[in-house]
């Protein structure tokens, strides 16, 4: 009966420790995200030197100043373009595993963008962007095994990539191509980097439904 | 007193023990401004379906049921409307961005029509929830509307 008495304090101890574990651990996690972040913000300040870059330029001396606005100009949203490419490949393929990995990748790319490099008159529409091609970028990794719902996805993207390229230019010529079918006859957009028709919302059941709208030139 | 007794009590007393760790109820008063109702007009039919069928976890008032109390059944439920937040909150849908409550609005009317929510682990316990073929149609011809209309 002892014993009896000791395992039951002893399992009621653990399970007290277990749950309040959850709970600080959550704590943690969300902090450590904060820590993430800022830490990104420090790495992604490639200028940075001996200087300790404080948040917001207009506080910096000109020096510093100068060297923003220099960023300013090489802001790319190339490698983001690469990732939907790879993405909106994987989907013409029918390779719903392919499709979430580059999902992953596109969010990673997404999340390391170096915001201080975005001229401020578009800071506001990027972060709107972003912010939503994000999730869309997260539920296409996350659905592995439903290429419709990762479709429904990147249906969503490409409006958000259109509206990329409406801001910031592209760095290579890409071709925006629509398909009238999609999402119950709506229609819906994609880009590729060649002029021939591969409907990635389809795949091998329509591959060359479609057609080119418009060529974007890069610049 | 055998192991297996002694396992068996054991679970009991864990099982007393966890009903002392409830988890915060998803509950508010007040419907705020930036709750979908008042941010666009809903039809009343379309409002019946939603409070019936999504607002259990897609908004920051749950109706929770008289078992809810009973754990660990209530970690789950709790776990399961911070996730449905996360993707859809009917609560702060005048907080999006128009992008976002486009992609949103589209988002439903999808997920409703491939049958995917509400999700049948909850319309396993809540049958009322389940949509009729008529609700289905009520909802993504005002999905499908409302996304139209924001572009």
């Amino acid at each position: 009966m002892k014993n009896l008495t000791l395992s039951i304090i002893a399992v009621t101890m653990a399970f007290i420790t277990v749950s309040c574990n959850q709970v600080s651990n959550k704590n943690e996690q969300s902090s450590n995200d904060t820590s993430d972040v800022s830490q990104e913000q420090t790495v992604s300040q490639p200028n940075g030197g001996d200087t300790i870059a404080a948040p917001g330029v207009s506080e910096t001396p000109n020096g510093q100043q100068t060297t923003a606005t220099e960023q300013e100009k090489k802001f790319s949203i190339a490698p983001i373009v690469t990732d939907y490419l790879s993405l909106k490949n994987a989907l013409v393929s029918d390779n719903d595993k392919a499709a979430a990995s580059a999902g992953k990748k596109l969010l990673a790319t997404l999340n390391k963008v170096d915001l201080k490099a975005i001229p401020a008159d578009k800071h506001k529409q990027y972060m709107e962007i972003a912010d939503d091609a994000k999730e869309h970028a997260e539920h296409i990794n996350e659905n592995v095994g439903n290429i419709h719902h990762q479709r429904e996805h990147l249906a969503s993207l490409g409006e958000d990539l259109k509206d990329l390229i409406d801001l910031f230019g592209t760095s290579q010529t890409l071709y925006q191509d629509h398909c009238p079918m999609f999402n119950d006859g709506k229609g819906a957009v994609w880009f590729s980097e060649n002029k021939e028709i591969k409907n990635p919302y389809y795949g091998s059941k329509m591959l060359t439904c479609g057609k080119v709208e418009k060529t974007i030139n890069s610049k | 007193m055998t192991i297996k007794k002694k396992i068996i009590l054991g679970l009991a007393v864990v099982l007393i023990a966890i009903q002392f760790f409830q988890p915060l109820r998803n509950q508010a008063v007040e419907v705020p401004a930036t709750h979908i109702e008042r941010v666009y007009a809903v039809p009343q039919n379309v409002k019946a379906i939603l409070v019936q069928s999504c607002y259990d976890c897609h908004s920051n008032n749950t109706h929770y049921p008289w078992y809810s109390r009973i754990q660990p059944g209530a970690w789950y439920m709790a776990e399961h409307i911070k996730k449905g937040k996360e993707e859809l909150n009917f609560s702060e849908f005048g907080d999006y961005s128009v992008r976002r409550q486009r992609n949103k609005f589209r988002a439903m009317a999808g997920q409703v029509k491939d049958g995917e929510m509400p999700l049948s682990s909850y319309t396993l316990i809540h049958r009322n929830a389940v949509l009729s073929p008529e609700d289905k149609q009520v909802l993504i011809a005002w999905f499908s509307t409302m996304e139209d209309s924001i572009k």
